[in-house]
């Protein structure tokens, strides 16, 4: 026998990047900052919501954005206009943010200390869910008129994440989409998801978008507080 | 595209490994396993792995096998137990509920690596003819 099978256990094979999204946490956690990560197929909409977002919240609570895209800096551009601190990430040719391009740009440039962070992830409905970053919330925006069987085709995401917002809702009347049956495709693969209806355009449902951010933003400071948590300080 | 960010963190658990056995081994094969539940496409990662695991010490020569899981679940209403599919829309035969909890499915990990012992051999062999 000229081979040996070794003894360890199961190895994850995207353990690394599980790990430096803890680490990230610690960050998110020290700078008491809620984080939601935002996912959807390009174009869904999720820049025009968080300019829709910090225009109608005011001073509700204070924000920065972490701007994940494959080239360029529009988006970021776009969200500097509405006075929010903005953090780039050129991703390059990878079609996703993951854990260590998080990790690095908390080490290199230290964020604003601010209620929230929002990351808009490289729009793509698929790697995207394979690379958790270290954020408190994942929300997946679909956009009525991609179709209501996107759940279907793309589950993974749908699967693995907190909300996921009906997008462009002022589109419904012109294009086939059944939030009914899109609703019921989501909650087949996940039974906690919670879902609404949105228009950034419009204002349509963003009351109760911001009404749930500032929930979860509460739940995150209760949390902190009674959290027997890791007392060292992310480095 | 994150197909490659996968086989790079295969070969990088398997050169992982030949460094905590010390010496020049060679590994021969590594195992994973990929539940069906997860988004990666076995054909694009094992043609990323042969692309790129000359790069990779001791990897070269490194076989990929992939076994895939089956996806198992309860369902929500009735915890039938099922198998989520896509044509079904993830929905139990029996009752039409949703998943209720995933089994199994979204699996993602390494199980084995074979290591050559052959060269690490040839290499003792020697130390005990120099020493
Ligand atoms: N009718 C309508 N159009 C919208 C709405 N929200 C966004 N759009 C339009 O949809 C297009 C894409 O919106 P973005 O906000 O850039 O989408 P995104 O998800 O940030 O796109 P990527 O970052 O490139 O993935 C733009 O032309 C927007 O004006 C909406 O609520 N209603
Ligand atoms: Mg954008
Ligand atoms: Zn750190
Ligand atoms: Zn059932």
């Amino acid at each position: 026998m000229h081979e040996s099978a070794d003894e360890h256990a199961l190895e994850r094979i995207l353990g690394k990047n599980e790990e430096m999204a803890e680490h990230n946490r610690d960050h998110f956690r020290s700078l008491k900052a809620c984080t939601f990560n935002l996912m959807s197929a390009p174009g869904a909409g999720k820049t025009s919501l968080l300019e829709t977002t910090f225009q109608k919240a005011g001073s509700t609570f204070s924000s920065c954005v972490i701007e994940g895209d494959m080239v360029g800096d529009l988006d970021a551009c776009r969200i500097r206009k509405t006075g929010v601190a903005v953090h780039q990430i050129s991703t390059g040719r990878s079609c996703h943010l993951d854990a260590q391009m998080i990790a690095r740009l908390l080490h290199a440039e230290p964020l604003e200390k601010t209620n929230a962070i929002f990351i808009e992830n490289v729009g793509n409905l698929v790697c995207p869910a394979e690379f958790p970053l270290g954020e408190h919330r994942r929300i997946v925006l679909l956009c009525v008129t991609e179709g209501d069987d996107k759940p279907i085709k793309y589950p993974v995401i749908f699967r693995n994440c907190h909300l996921v917002l009906f997008t462009k809702c002022d589109l419904l009347e012109h294009v086939e989409f059944d939030i009914n049956k899109a609703t019921k495709n989501i909650q087949a693969i996940n039974p906690d998801v919670k879902t609404m209806q949105i228009s950034a355009k419009t204002g349509y449902g963003i009351d109760r978008w911001i009404a749930w951010l500032v929930s979860e933003m509460t739940d995150y400071r209760e949390h902190l507080k009674t959290a027997k948590h890791v007392h060292h300080t992310a480095h | 595209m994150h197909e490659s960010a996968i086989a790079k963190s295969i070969l990088e658990i398997v050169e992982q490994r030949l460094r905590s056995i010390g010496a020049a081994a060679d590994a021969q094969s590594v195992e994973v396993l990929f539940g069906e539940f997860r988004n990666v496409d076995p054909e694009s990662v094992a043609f990323a792995f042969d692309n790129m695991k000359a790069l990779f010490q001791g990897c070269a020569n490194c076989r990929l096998s992939i076994s895939t899981i089956i996806a198992a679940a309860l369902c929500k209403d009735n915890e039938h137990q099922y198998r989520p599919m896509a044509n079904n829309a993830y929905r139990c035969p029996a009752c039409a509920s949703g998943i209720g909890k995933l089994l199994q499915g979204e699996e993602l990990d390494v199980v084995n690596v074979t290591v050559e012992l052959e060269r690490m051999e040839k290499e003792k062999e020697q130390h005990a003819r120099v020493g």
